[in-house]
Protein backbone atom coordinates (compact mmCIF):
# COMPACT_ATOMS: atom_id res chain seq x y z
CA UNK A 1 0.00 0.00 0.00
CA UNK A 2 1.58 3.49 -0.82
CA UNK A 3 1.06 5.81 2.17
CA UNK A 4 -0.95 8.94 2.25
CA UNK A 5 0.31 11.90 2.53
CA UNK A 6 -0.92 15.55 3.03
CA UNK A 7 1.00 16.92 0.29
CA UNK A 8 2.32 20.37 -0.67
CA UNK A 9 1.09 20.97 -4.58
CA UNK A 10 1.75 24.30 -6.97
CA UNK A 11 -0.58 24.69 -9.84
CA UNK A 12 1.69 24.00 -12.53
CA UNK A 13 -1.08 24.14 -15.50
CA UNK A 14 -4.52 24.41 -16.32
CA UNK A 15 -6.13 23.71 -18.94
CA UNK A 16 -9.93 23.98 -20.75
CA UNK A 17 -11.00 20.55 -21.80
CA UNK A 18 -14.76 21.39 -22.58
CA UNK A 19 -17.37 24.20 -22.21
CA UNK A 20 -17.87 22.07 -18.36
CA UNK A 21 -14.44 20.71 -17.72
CA UNK A 22 -10.83 21.78 -16.91
CA UNK A 23 -7.84 19.81 -16.36
CA UNK A 24 -5.14 21.23 -13.42
CA UNK A 25 -1.67 19.75 -13.46
CA UNK A 26 -0.31 20.00 -9.97
CA UNK A 27 3.74 19.87 -9.08
CA UNK A 28 5.07 18.65 -5.91
CA UNK A 29 8.57 18.21 -4.79
CA UNK A 30 7.62 14.69 -3.23
CA UNK A 31 8.06 11.36 -4.67
CA UNK A 32 4.72 9.94 -4.78
CA UNK A 33 2.81 7.01 -6.59
CA UNK A 34 -0.79 5.96 -6.91
CA UNK A 35 -2.67 3.15 -8.54
CA UNK A 36 -5.30 4.28 -11.47
CA UNK A 37 -8.95 3.91 -9.21
CA UNK A 38 -7.57 6.14 -5.62
CA UNK A 39 -8.39 9.38 -5.22
CA UNK A 40 -6.94 12.56 -3.57
CA UNK A 41 -8.74 15.46 -1.07
CA UNK A 42 -7.69 19.01 -2.66
CA UNK A 43 -8.26 22.26 -0.40
CA UNK A 44 -9.57 24.80 -3.05
CA UNK A 45 -8.40 27.21 -0.90
CA UNK A 46 -7.02 28.41 2.47
CA UNK A 47 -10.49 30.12 3.36
CA UNK A 48 -13.61 28.69 5.18
CA UNK A 49 -15.84 28.76 2.75
CA UNK A 50 -15.85 26.20 0.36
CA UNK A 51 -14.93 24.98 3.59
CA UNK A 52 -14.05 20.85 2.95
CA UNK A 53 -11.57 19.62 0.62
CA UNK A 54 -13.13 17.96 -2.99
CA UNK A 55 -12.16 14.60 -3.73
CA UNK A 56 -11.05 14.04 -7.22
CA UNK A 57 -9.83 10.88 -8.76
CA UNK A 58 -6.52 10.78 -10.26
CA UNK A 59 -6.06 11.18 -13.80
CA UNK A 60 -2.25 10.75 -13.82
CA UNK A 61 0.62 10.23 -11.87
CA UNK A 62 4.00 11.20 -13.55
CA UNK A 63 7.27 11.43 -11.86
CA UNK A 64 9.69 14.00 -13.44
CA UNK A 65 13.42 15.04 -12.59
CA UNK A 66 13.55 16.41 -8.71
CA UNK A 67 9.08 16.23 -8.59
CA UNK A 68 5.71 14.49 -9.31
CA UNK A 69 2.96 15.84 -11.24
CA UNK A 70 -0.34 14.72 -10.43
CA UNK A 71 -3.10 15.85 -12.98
CA UNK A 72 -7.11 16.17 -12.15
CA UNK A 73 -9.93 16.70 -14.32
CA UNK A 74 -12.38 18.60 -13.23
CA UNK A 75 -16.10 19.09 -13.44
CA UNK A 76 -17.23 22.36 -12.87
CA UNK A 77 -20.06 21.88 -10.19
CA UNK A 78 -20.47 24.42 -7.56
CA UNK A 79 -18.53 26.95 -5.56
CA UNK A 80 -15.69 24.58 -4.68
CA UNK A 81 -14.93 23.91 -8.31
CA UNK A 82 -15.82 27.20 -9.31
CA UNK A 83 -12.70 28.51 -7.25
CA UNK A 84 -10.46 25.88 -8.59
CA UNK A 85 -10.93 27.06 -12.37
CA UNK A 86 -10.19 30.16 -11.39
CA UNK A 87 -6.97 29.00 -9.57
CA UNK A 88 -3.80 30.54 -10.96
CA UNK A 89 -0.63 28.74 -12.39
CA UNK A 90 1.84 28.61 -9.86
CA UNK A 91 -0.99 28.72 -6.84
CA UNK A 92 0.05 26.88 -3.97
CA UNK A 93 -2.42 24.20 -2.60
CA UNK A 94 -2.59 20.95 -0.42
CA UNK A 95 -3.33 17.45 -1.44
CA UNK A 96 -4.38 14.62 0.61
CA UNK A 97 -2.97 11.85 -1.78
CA UNK A 98 -3.07 8.69 -2.89
CA UNK A 99 -6.62 7.23 -1.09
CA UNK A 100 -8.79 4.12 -0.88
CA UNK A 101 -8.11 1.55 -3.21
CA UNK A 102 -7.57 0.94 -6.88
CA UNK A 103 -9.11 -0.55 -9.95
CA UNK A 104 -7.66 -4.17 -10.53
CA UNK A 105 -5.68 -3.93 -13.75
CA UNK A 106 -4.16 -7.85 -14.04
CA UNK A 107 -6.48 -9.13 -16.93
CA UNK A 108 -4.66 -12.07 -17.37
CA UNK A 109 -4.79 -13.20 -21.02
CA UNK A 110 -8.09 -11.57 -21.98
CA UNK A 111 -8.51 -7.20 -22.53
CA UNK A 112 -9.91 -5.26 -20.06
CA UNK A 113 -12.81 -3.38 -20.99
CA UNK A 114 -12.38 0.30 -19.27
CA UNK A 115 -15.60 2.45 -19.28
CA UNK A 116 -16.12 6.09 -18.63
CA UNK A 117 -18.98 8.04 -18.58
CA UNK A 118 -18.54 12.19 -18.80
CA UNK A 119 -16.79 12.95 -15.52
CA UNK A 120 -16.14 9.53 -14.65
CA UNK A 121 -13.28 9.89 -17.33
CA UNK A 122 -10.23 10.27 -14.56
CA UNK A 123 -9.26 7.04 -13.17
CA UNK A 124 -10.10 5.39 -16.43
CA UNK A 125 -7.54 7.34 -18.47
CA UNK A 126 -5.07 6.96 -15.54
CA UNK A 127 -5.87 3.11 -15.80
CA UNK A 128 -5.83 3.22 -19.93
CA UNK A 129 -2.38 5.19 -19.36
CA UNK A 130 -0.62 2.62 -17.39
CA UNK A 131 -2.15 -0.33 -18.93
CA UNK A 132 -0.62 1.41 -22.19
CA UNK A 133 2.91 1.51 -20.68
CA UNK A 134 3.09 -1.64 -19.68
CA UNK A 135 1.95 -3.15 -23.57
CA UNK A 136 -1.33 -4.79 -21.31
CA UNK A 137 -4.46 -5.01 -23.78
CA UNK A 138 -7.58 -3.50 -23.35
CA UNK A 139 -10.77 -1.20 -25.46
CA UNK A 140 -11.65 1.79 -24.31
CA UNK A 141 -15.45 3.53 -24.17
CA UNK A 142 -15.48 7.38 -23.09
CA UNK A 143 -19.48 7.90 -23.14
CA UNK A 144 -20.41 12.10 -22.87
CA UNK A 145 -23.61 13.64 -23.48
CA UNK A 146 -22.52 15.49 -26.85
CA UNK A 147 -19.05 15.32 -28.67
CA UNK A 148 -18.45 18.51 -27.13
CA UNK A 149 -18.32 16.95 -23.60
CA UNK A 150 -15.88 14.59 -24.32
CA UNK A 151 -12.63 14.98 -22.74
CA UNK A 152 -8.86 14.14 -23.47
CA UNK A 153 -10.19 12.18 -27.08
CA UNK A 154 -6.35 12.53 -28.36
CA UNK A 155 -4.29 10.69 -25.59
CA UNK A 156 -7.52 8.19 -25.05
CA UNK A 157 -6.82 7.14 -28.67
CA UNK A 158 -3.06 7.30 -28.08
CA UNK A 159 -3.64 4.87 -25.17
CA UNK A 160 -5.80 2.44 -26.74
CA UNK A 161 -3.32 2.42 -30.04
CA UNK A 162 -0.55 1.67 -28.32
CA UNK A 163 -1.72 -2.11 -27.58
CA UNK A 164 -3.91 -2.21 -30.70
CA UNK A 165 -6.88 -1.96 -28.48
CA UNK A 166 -10.07 0.19 -30.02
CA UNK A 167 -11.48 3.49 -28.69
CA UNK A 168 -14.96 3.74 -28.70
CA UNK A 169 -17.18 6.96 -28.58
CA UNK A 170 -20.20 7.21 -27.38
CA UNK A 171 -22.70 10.50 -27.45
CA UNK A 172 -25.98 10.83 -26.14
CA UNK A 173 -26.64 13.08 -28.99
CA UNK A 174 -24.93 11.18 -31.38
CA UNK A 175 -22.80 14.00 -32.03
CA UNK A 176 -19.54 12.03 -32.21
CA UNK A 177 -19.05 8.27 -31.71
CA UNK A 178 -21.85 5.95 -31.76
CA UNK A 179 -25.08 6.95 -30.48
CA UNK A 180 -26.49 6.29 -27.23
CA UNK A 181 -25.14 5.22 -23.59
CA UNK A 182 -21.54 3.85 -23.78
CA UNK A 183 -22.87 0.83 -21.73
CA UNK A 184 -24.77 0.36 -24.98
CA UNK A 185 -21.66 0.26 -26.81
CA UNK A 186 -19.69 -2.15 -24.72
CA UNK A 187 -22.90 -4.60 -24.60
CA UNK A 188 -22.86 -4.56 -28.78
CA UNK A 189 -19.06 -5.69 -28.64
CA UNK A 190 -20.16 -8.11 -26.01
CA UNK A 191 -23.01 -9.66 -28.02
CA UNK A 192 -20.73 -9.66 -31.01
CA UNK A 193 -18.13 -11.92 -29.38
CA UNK A 194 -16.07 -10.25 -27.74
CA UNK A 195 -14.12 -11.43 -24.44
CA UNK A 196 -13.21 -9.33 -21.63
CA UNK A 197 -11.51 -10.49 -18.69
CA UNK A 198 -12.79 -7.52 -16.26
CA UNK A 199 -14.85 -4.30 -16.66
CA UNK A 200 -13.47 -1.34 -14.78
CA UNK A 201 -15.94 1.77 -15.15
CA UNK A 202 -16.26 4.95 -13.88
CA UNK A 203 -19.31 7.64 -14.22
CA UNK A 204 -22.67 8.68 -13.59
CA UNK A 205 -24.72 6.16 -11.13
CA UNK A 206 -27.28 5.34 -13.72
CA UNK A 207 -24.63 4.24 -16.18
CA UNK A 208 -22.35 2.18 -13.23
CA UNK A 209 -26.05 0.09 -12.70
CA UNK A 210 -25.86 -0.01 -15.93
CA UNK A 211 -22.87 -1.55 -16.49
CA UNK A 212 -23.59 -3.67 -13.52
CA UNK A 213 -26.30 -5.25 -15.21
CA UNK A 214 -24.60 -5.79 -18.66
CA UNK A 215 -21.54 -7.57 -16.89
CA UNK A 216 -24.01 -10.07 -14.71
CA UNK A 217 -25.90 -10.51 -18.05
CA UNK A 218 -22.85 -11.72 -20.25
CA UNK A 219 -20.57 -12.98 -17.48
CA UNK A 220 -18.15 -10.27 -16.98
CA UNK A 221 -16.11 -9.22 -13.56
CA UNK A 222 -17.29 -5.67 -13.45
CA UNK A 223 -15.49 -2.86 -10.90
CA UNK A 224 -17.08 0.23 -10.93
CA UNK A 225 -15.65 3.58 -9.22
CA UNK A 226 -18.41 5.25 -7.03
CA UNK A 227 -18.65 8.84 -5.86
CA UNK A 228 -20.35 9.87 -2.82
CA UNK A 229 -20.50 13.02 -1.06
CA UNK A 230 -17.77 13.11 1.58
CA UNK A 231 -16.10 15.45 4.20
CA UNK A 232 -12.49 13.94 4.82
CA UNK A 233 -11.69 11.05 2.62
CA UNK A 234 -9.67 8.99 5.17
CA UNK A 235 -12.60 7.23 6.74
CA UNK A 236 -13.71 8.86 9.75
CA UNK A 237 -16.58 11.25 8.76
CA UNK A 238 -18.27 8.28 7.59
CA UNK A 239 -20.30 10.80 5.17
CA UNK A 240 -19.16 8.25 1.46
CA UNK A 241 -21.65 5.18 3.04
CA UNK A 242 -22.24 2.47 0.94
CA UNK A 243 -24.04 -0.77 1.22
CA UNK A 244 -22.57 -3.86 1.01
CA UNK A 245 -24.97 -7.01 -0.21
CA UNK A 246 -23.42 -8.47 3.02
CA UNK A 247 -25.38 -5.74 4.46
CA UNK A 248 -22.35 -4.04 5.85
CA UNK A 249 -21.73 -0.30 5.74
CA UNK A 250 -18.62 0.55 4.67
CA UNK A 251 -17.48 4.08 4.24
CA UNK A 252 -15.94 3.92 -0.02
CA UNK A 253 -13.77 6.20 0.53
CA UNK A 254 -11.50 3.79 2.67
CA UNK A 255 -13.05 0.35 1.53
CA UNK A 256 -13.48 2.13 -2.16
CA UNK A 257 -13.92 3.95 -4.55
CA UNK A 258 -13.43 0.62 -6.25
CA UNK A 259 -16.13 -1.82 -5.57
CA UNK A 260 -16.62 -5.21 -7.33
CA UNK A 261 -20.27 -4.56 -8.37
CA UNK A 262 -21.23 -7.93 -6.78
CA UNK A 263 -20.24 -6.72 -3.50
CA UNK A 264 -22.91 -3.75 -3.72
CA UNK A 265 -25.94 -4.09 -2.28
CA UNK A 266 -29.10 -4.78 -4.79
CA UNK A 267 -30.09 -1.21 -5.22
CA UNK A 268 -27.15 -0.54 -6.82
CA UNK A 269 -29.01 -3.18 -9.46
CA UNK A 270 -32.34 -1.92 -9.06
CA UNK B 1 10.78 30.23 25.94
CA UNK B 2 7.76 27.66 25.79
CA UNK B 3 4.70 27.74 27.92
CA UNK B 4 3.31 25.13 29.78
CA UNK B 5 0.15 23.69 28.51
CA UNK B 6 -1.46 21.08 31.06
CA UNK B 7 -4.67 21.54 32.24
CA UNK B 8 -7.06 20.16 34.85
CA UNK B 9 -11.04 18.92 33.49
CA UNK B 10 -12.32 18.29 36.94
CA UNK B 11 -10.39 15.55 38.67
CA UNK B 12 -8.52 14.35 35.39
CA UNK B 13 -4.82 16.06 34.61
CA UNK B 14 -4.41 16.27 30.58
CA UNK B 15 -0.97 16.85 29.25
CA UNK B 16 -2.66 19.81 26.86
CA UNK B 17 -6.09 20.71 26.13
CA UNK B 18 -6.47 20.05 22.86
CA UNK B 19 -8.71 17.41 22.24
CA UNK B 20 -9.97 15.17 18.88
CA UNK B 21 -13.43 15.67 19.28
CA UNK B 22 -16.20 12.60 18.67
CA UNK B 23 -17.50 12.00 15.13
CA UNK B 24 -14.13 13.21 13.54
CA UNK B 25 -11.72 10.92 14.75
CA UNK B 26 -12.70 7.38 14.31
CA UNK B 27 -11.35 5.11 17.15
CA UNK B 28 -8.60 7.41 17.79
CA UNK B 29 -6.13 5.38 15.13
CA UNK B 30 -7.51 6.24 12.17
CA UNK B 31 -5.12 9.03 11.36
CA UNK B 32 -2.10 8.04 13.91
CA UNK B 33 0.19 8.89 10.83
CA UNK B 34 -1.08 12.76 10.84
CA UNK B 35 -2.04 12.87 14.54
CA UNK B 36 -0.67 10.05 17.24
CA UNK B 37 -3.37 10.56 19.84
CA UNK B 38 -0.99 10.11 22.30
CA UNK B 39 0.11 14.19 21.83
CA UNK B 40 -3.59 14.82 21.89
CA UNK B 41 -4.90 15.75 25.70
CA UNK B 42 -7.47 13.14 25.19
CA UNK B 43 -9.02 11.25 22.23
CA UNK B 44 -13.02 11.41 22.29
CA UNK B 45 -14.29 8.31 20.59
CA UNK B 46 -17.17 8.16 17.95
CA UNK B 47 -20.06 7.64 20.12
CA UNK B 48 -20.32 4.05 20.73
CA UNK B 49 -23.78 1.99 21.99
CA UNK B 50 -23.77 -1.36 23.10
CA UNK B 51 -24.51 -3.05 19.63
CA UNK B 52 -22.92 -1.87 16.35
CA UNK B 53 -25.04 0.71 14.10
CA UNK B 54 -25.57 1.68 10.71
CA UNK B 55 -26.41 4.71 10.89
CA UNK B 56 -28.74 7.22 8.52
CA UNK B 57 -29.24 6.86 4.36
CA UNK B 58 -26.91 9.09 2.40
CA UNK B 59 -26.64 11.84 1.39
CA UNK B 60 -25.68 12.02 5.44
CA UNK B 61 -23.70 15.26 5.19
CA UNK B 62 -23.98 18.80 2.94
CA UNK B 63 -21.18 21.62 2.95
CA UNK B 64 -22.58 25.23 3.88
CA UNK B 65 -21.04 28.66 4.47
CA UNK B 66 -18.21 28.15 6.54
CA UNK B 67 -19.67 24.72 7.65
CA UNK B 68 -21.27 21.33 7.12
CA UNK B 69 -24.17 19.21 7.74
CA UNK B 70 -24.67 15.56 8.98
CA UNK B 71 -27.04 13.39 9.88
CA UNK B 72 -24.84 10.02 10.35
CA UNK B 73 -26.73 8.85 13.17
CA UNK B 74 -23.99 7.15 14.77
CA UNK B 75 -23.08 4.69 12.63
CA UNK B 76 -20.43 2.60 14.66
CA UNK B 77 -18.62 -0.43 15.48
CA UNK B 78 -20.24 -1.01 19.10
CA UNK B 79 -18.15 -1.06 22.33
CA UNK B 80 -17.39 -4.76 21.92
CA UNK B 81 -15.47 -4.26 19.20
CA UNK B 82 -14.27 -1.20 20.37
CA UNK B 83 -12.77 -2.76 23.45
CA UNK B 84 -11.19 -5.67 21.51
CA UNK B 85 -9.93 -3.66 18.59
CA UNK B 86 -9.09 -0.25 19.29
CA UNK B 87 -8.52 0.18 23.07
CA UNK B 88 -5.57 -2.21 23.84
CA UNK B 89 -3.51 0.04 20.49
CA UNK B 90 -4.97 3.10 22.50
CA UNK B 91 -3.77 1.67 26.11
CA UNK B 92 -0.23 0.53 24.67
CA UNK B 93 0.25 4.10 23.06
CA UNK B 94 -0.73 5.73 26.27
CA UNK B 95 -3.16 7.70 24.78
CA UNK B 96 -5.89 9.75 27.02
CA UNK B 97 -8.58 8.36 26.05
CA UNK B 98 -12.48 9.48 26.59
CA UNK B 99 -15.39 6.85 25.53
CA UNK B 100 -18.31 8.73 24.29
CA UNK B 101 -21.54 6.63 25.23
CA UNK B 102 -24.91 6.64 23.57
CA UNK B 103 -28.15 4.51 24.01
CA UNK B 104 -31.63 4.33 22.43
CA UNK B 105 -32.89 3.54 26.21
CA UNK B 106 -30.99 4.74 29.21
CA UNK B 107 -30.31 1.12 30.24
CA UNK B 108 -28.32 1.27 27.16
CA UNK B 109 -25.95 4.03 28.56
CA UNK B 110 -25.01 1.70 31.07
CA UNK B 111 -24.33 -1.29 29.24
CA UNK B 112 -22.11 0.38 27.14
CA UNK B 113 -20.55 2.13 29.99
CA UNK B 114 -20.05 -1.39 32.08
CA UNK B 115 -18.49 -3.37 29.11
CA UNK B 116 -15.98 -0.43 29.53
CA UNK B 117 -15.56 -0.72 33.19
CA UNK B 118 -13.66 -4.18 32.51
CA UNK B 119 -11.28 -2.57 30.52
CA UNK B 120 -7.93 -0.54 32.01
CA UNK B 121 -7.33 2.82 29.71
CA UNK B 122 -10.35 4.79 29.56
CA UNK B 123 -10.20 8.02 31.59
CA UNK B 124 -13.39 9.26 31.01
CA UNK B 125 -17.30 8.82 29.87
CA UNK B 126 -19.00 11.28 27.63
CA UNK B 127 -22.49 10.82 27.57
CA UNK B 128 -23.96 11.93 24.23
CA UNK B 129 -26.90 13.53 25.22
CA UNK B 130 -27.45 15.94 22.31
CA UNK B 131 -26.77 14.07 18.94
CA UNK B 132 -29.79 15.75 16.31
CA UNK B 133 -29.71 12.59 14.35
CA UNK B 134 -31.37 9.50 16.04
CA UNK B 135 -35.02 9.35 16.48
CA UNK B 136 -34.63 7.43 19.97
CA UNK B 137 -31.92 8.28 22.82
CA UNK B 138 -29.76 11.43 22.01
CA UNK B 139 -31.58 15.24 22.18
CA UNK B 140 -34.72 13.09 23.92
CA UNK B 141 -32.78 13.02 27.50
CA UNK B 142 -30.75 16.31 26.93
CA UNK B 143 -33.15 18.43 26.26
CA UNK B 144 -35.05 17.69 29.32
CA UNK B 145 -33.50 18.82 32.29
CA UNK B 146 -35.24 15.81 34.62
CA UNK B 147 -34.46 12.84 32.19
CA UNK B 148 -30.72 14.41 31.89
CA UNK B 149 -30.26 14.56 35.65
CA UNK B 150 -31.62 10.96 36.25
CA UNK B 151 -29.66 9.59 33.08
CA UNK B 152 -26.45 11.29 34.79
CA UNK B 153 -27.21 10.14 37.96
CA UNK B 154 -27.73 6.23 36.96
CA UNK B 155 -24.52 6.79 34.88
CA UNK B 156 -22.69 8.38 37.70
CA UNK B 157 -23.35 5.26 39.84
CA UNK B 158 -22.00 2.98 37.37
CA UNK B 159 -18.03 4.36 37.24
CA UNK B 160 -15.58 6.33 39.57
CA UNK B 161 -14.07 7.39 36.17
CA UNK B 162 -14.36 11.17 34.93
CA UNK B 163 -17.95 11.25 33.60
CA UNK B 164 -18.75 14.34 31.15
CA UNK B 165 -22.06 15.36 29.42
CA UNK B 166 -22.33 17.12 26.24
CA UNK B 167 -25.00 19.24 25.82
CA UNK B 168 -26.93 20.38 23.20
CA UNK B 169 -27.07 23.90 21.63
CA UNK B 170 -30.77 23.30 20.82
CA UNK B 171 -31.91 22.50 24.45
CA UNK B 172 -34.74 25.20 25.21
CA UNK B 173 -32.79 25.99 28.14
CA UNK B 174 -29.12 25.59 28.33
CA UNK B 175 -28.19 26.64 31.72
CA UNK B 176 -30.83 24.47 33.22
CA UNK B 177 -29.94 21.02 31.66
CA UNK B 178 -26.26 22.12 32.33
CA UNK B 179 -27.56 22.41 35.75
CA UNK B 180 -29.56 18.93 35.63
CA UNK B 181 -26.11 17.40 34.68
CA UNK B 182 -24.55 18.66 37.76
CA UNK B 183 -26.48 17.67 39.61
CA UNK B 184 -26.48 13.96 38.31
CA UNK B 185 -23.33 14.19 39.77
CA UNK B 186 -21.35 14.91 36.18
CA UNK B 187 -17.77 16.01 36.73
CA UNK B 188 -17.50 18.34 33.55
CA UNK B 189 -20.02 19.69 30.64
CA UNK B 190 -18.93 19.42 26.97
CA UNK B 191 -20.56 21.99 25.10
CA UNK B 192 -21.25 22.64 22.42
CA UNK B 193 -23.06 19.80 20.23
CA UNK B 194 -24.46 20.07 16.57
CA UNK B 195 -26.69 23.27 15.78
CA UNK B 196 -29.89 21.48 13.91
CA UNK B 197 -29.61 23.01 11.15
CA UNK B 198 -30.88 21.98 6.77
CA UNK B 199 -29.90 22.32 3.36
CA UNK B 200 -32.51 22.91 0.49
CA UNK B 201 -31.93 21.92 -2.95
CA UNK B 202 -33.85 24.50 -4.95
CA UNK B 203 -33.98 22.74 -8.48
CA UNK B 204 -35.42 19.54 -6.67
CA UNK B 205 -37.47 21.25 -3.92
CA UNK B 206 -36.36 19.04 -1.55
CA UNK B 207 -34.01 19.15 1.49
CA UNK B 208 -30.36 17.76 0.73
CA UNK B 209 -29.74 14.87 3.12
CA UNK B 210 -31.28 12.15 3.08
CA UNK B 211 -33.00 12.52 6.50
CA UNK B 212 -33.96 16.50 6.19
CA UNK B 213 -32.57 17.75 8.77
CA UNK B 214 -29.18 17.62 10.30
CA UNK B 215 -26.60 19.17 12.55
CA UNK B 216 -24.62 22.20 12.48
CA UNK B 217 -20.67 21.97 12.38
CA UNK B 218 -17.24 23.91 11.52
CA UNK B 219 -16.75 27.56 12.07
CA UNK B 220 -20.56 28.87 11.47
CA UNK B 221 -20.82 27.94 14.82
CA UNK B 222 -18.00 29.10 16.58
CA UNK B 223 -19.60 32.75 17.72
CA UNK B 224 -22.77 30.35 19.16
CA UNK B 225 -20.00 28.29 20.64
CA UNK B 226 -18.31 30.63 22.94
CA UNK B 227 -21.61 32.49 23.74
CA UNK B 228 -23.11 29.30 25.50
CA UNK B 229 -19.66 28.43 26.80
CA UNK B 230 -19.60 31.80 28.70
CA UNK B 231 -22.74 31.21 29.19
CA UNK B 232 -22.79 28.74 31.38
CA UNK B 233 -19.18 29.10 32.83
CA UNK B 234 -21.11 32.30 33.90
CA UNK B 235 -23.54 30.25 35.48
CA UNK B 236 -21.88 27.97 37.10
CA UNK B 237 -18.00 28.97 37.75
CA UNK B 238 -16.72 25.94 39.78
CA UNK B 239 -17.84 23.21 36.50
CA UNK B 240 -14.95 22.60 34.57
CA UNK B 241 -16.19 22.90 30.66
CA UNK B 242 -14.90 21.28 27.52
CA UNK B 243 -15.59 23.52 24.89
CA UNK B 244 -16.23 22.73 21.05
CA UNK B 245 -17.63 24.16 17.98
CA UNK B 246 -15.63 25.35 15.06
CA UNK B 247 -11.74 25.42 16.14
CA UNK B 248 -10.08 25.70 13.58
CA UNK B 249 -6.60 27.90 14.90
CA UNK B 250 -4.85 28.23 18.12
CA UNK B 251 -6.38 31.84 18.57
CA UNK B 252 -9.77 29.68 18.50
CA UNK B 253 -9.14 27.47 21.40
CA UNK B 254 -7.45 30.86 23.31
CA UNK B 255 -11.24 32.56 22.61
CA UNK B 256 -12.72 29.29 24.17
CA UNK B 257 -10.01 28.75 27.33
CA UNK B 258 -10.68 32.66 27.85
CA UNK B 259 -14.56 31.84 27.78
CA UNK B 260 -13.78 28.95 30.55
CA UNK B 261 -13.31 26.38 28.64
CA UNK B 262 -10.86 23.97 31.02
CA UNK B 263 -10.00 22.07 27.20
CA UNK B 264 -11.29 22.31 23.73
CA UNK B 265 -12.12 19.46 21.41
CA UNK B 266 -11.84 19.65 17.42
CA UNK B 267 -14.46 18.43 15.37
CA UNK B 268 -14.95 19.48 11.75
CA UNK B 269 -10.90 20.82 11.40
CA UNK B 270 -10.03 17.52 10.98
CA UNK B 271 -11.91 16.56 7.92
CA UNK B 272 -10.07 19.56 6.84
CA UNK B 273 -6.84 18.65 7.83
CA UNK B 274 -5.94 15.50 9.50
CA UNK B 275 -3.09 17.09 11.53
CA UNK B 276 -5.34 19.86 12.93
CA UNK B 277 -5.61 18.92 16.55
CA UNK B 278 -1.63 19.14 16.64
CA UNK B 279 -1.40 22.17 14.41
CA UNK B 280 -3.70 23.93 16.89
CA UNK B 281 -1.72 22.98 19.84
CA UNK B 282 1.42 24.44 18.38
CA UNK B 283 -0.39 27.81 17.84
CA UNK B 284 -1.43 27.61 21.30
CA UNK B 285 1.63 27.18 22.71
CA UNK B 286 3.04 29.98 20.33
CA UNK B 287 0.24 32.08 21.17
CA UNK B 288 0.97 31.73 24.72
CA UNK B 289 5.21 32.54 24.21
CA UNK B 290 3.52 35.67 21.86
CA UNK B 291 1.62 37.38 24.93
CA UNK B 292 3.76 36.56 27.71
CA UNK B 293 0.99 33.16 29.05
CA UNK B 294 3.75 30.96 30.95
CA UNK B 295 0.68 28.91 31.48
CA UNK B 296 -2.23 28.04 29.05
CA UNK B 297 -4.57 27.25 32.15
CA UNK B 298 -4.15 30.41 33.21
CA UNK B 299 -6.06 32.01 30.11
CA UNK B 300 -9.30 29.69 31.74
CA UNK B 301 -12.16 31.99 32.55
CA UNK B 302 -9.77 35.12 31.96
CA UNK B 303 -12.51 36.87 29.80
CA UNK B 304 -12.24 41.00 31.33
CA UNK B 305 -16.37 41.16 31.26
CA UNK B 306 -16.68 45.13 30.18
Amino acid sequence: MIPRRDLPVRVAARAELSPTCFRLTLSTPEVIDAVPGQFGMLACGDTFDPLLRRAFSLAGVVRRVGRTEVELLIKEVGRGTARLRRTVVGAELRLLAPLGNGFTLEGGDRPLALVAGGIGLPPVLFAAEVLAARGAAFDLFVGAVSGKELLEVERCGRAAAAVGGELVLATDDASRGEEGFVTDAVDRRLAAGRSYARALVCGPDPMLAAMAKVGRRRGVDVELSLEEAMACGVGVCLGCVVELSDGRVVPSCKEGPVFSAERLAARWWS
Amino acid sequence: MSAGTATRVGALTLANPILAASGTFGYGLDLVEFCPPERLGAVVTKGLSPRPRLGNPTPRIVETAAGMINAIGLQNIGVEAFCRDALPVLRERAALVAVNVFGERMEEYLEVMERCEREEGVAAYELNVSCPNVTAGGMEFGHDPVQLERLTRMCRAATRRALWVKLSPNAPDLVATARAAVAGGADALTLINTVRAMAIDPVARRPVLARGCGGLSGPAIKPIALRMVWEVHRALPEVPLVGIGGVETGRDAVEFLLAGASAVQVGTAIFRDPTAPLRILSELEQFCVEHGVAEASSLIGGLQWP
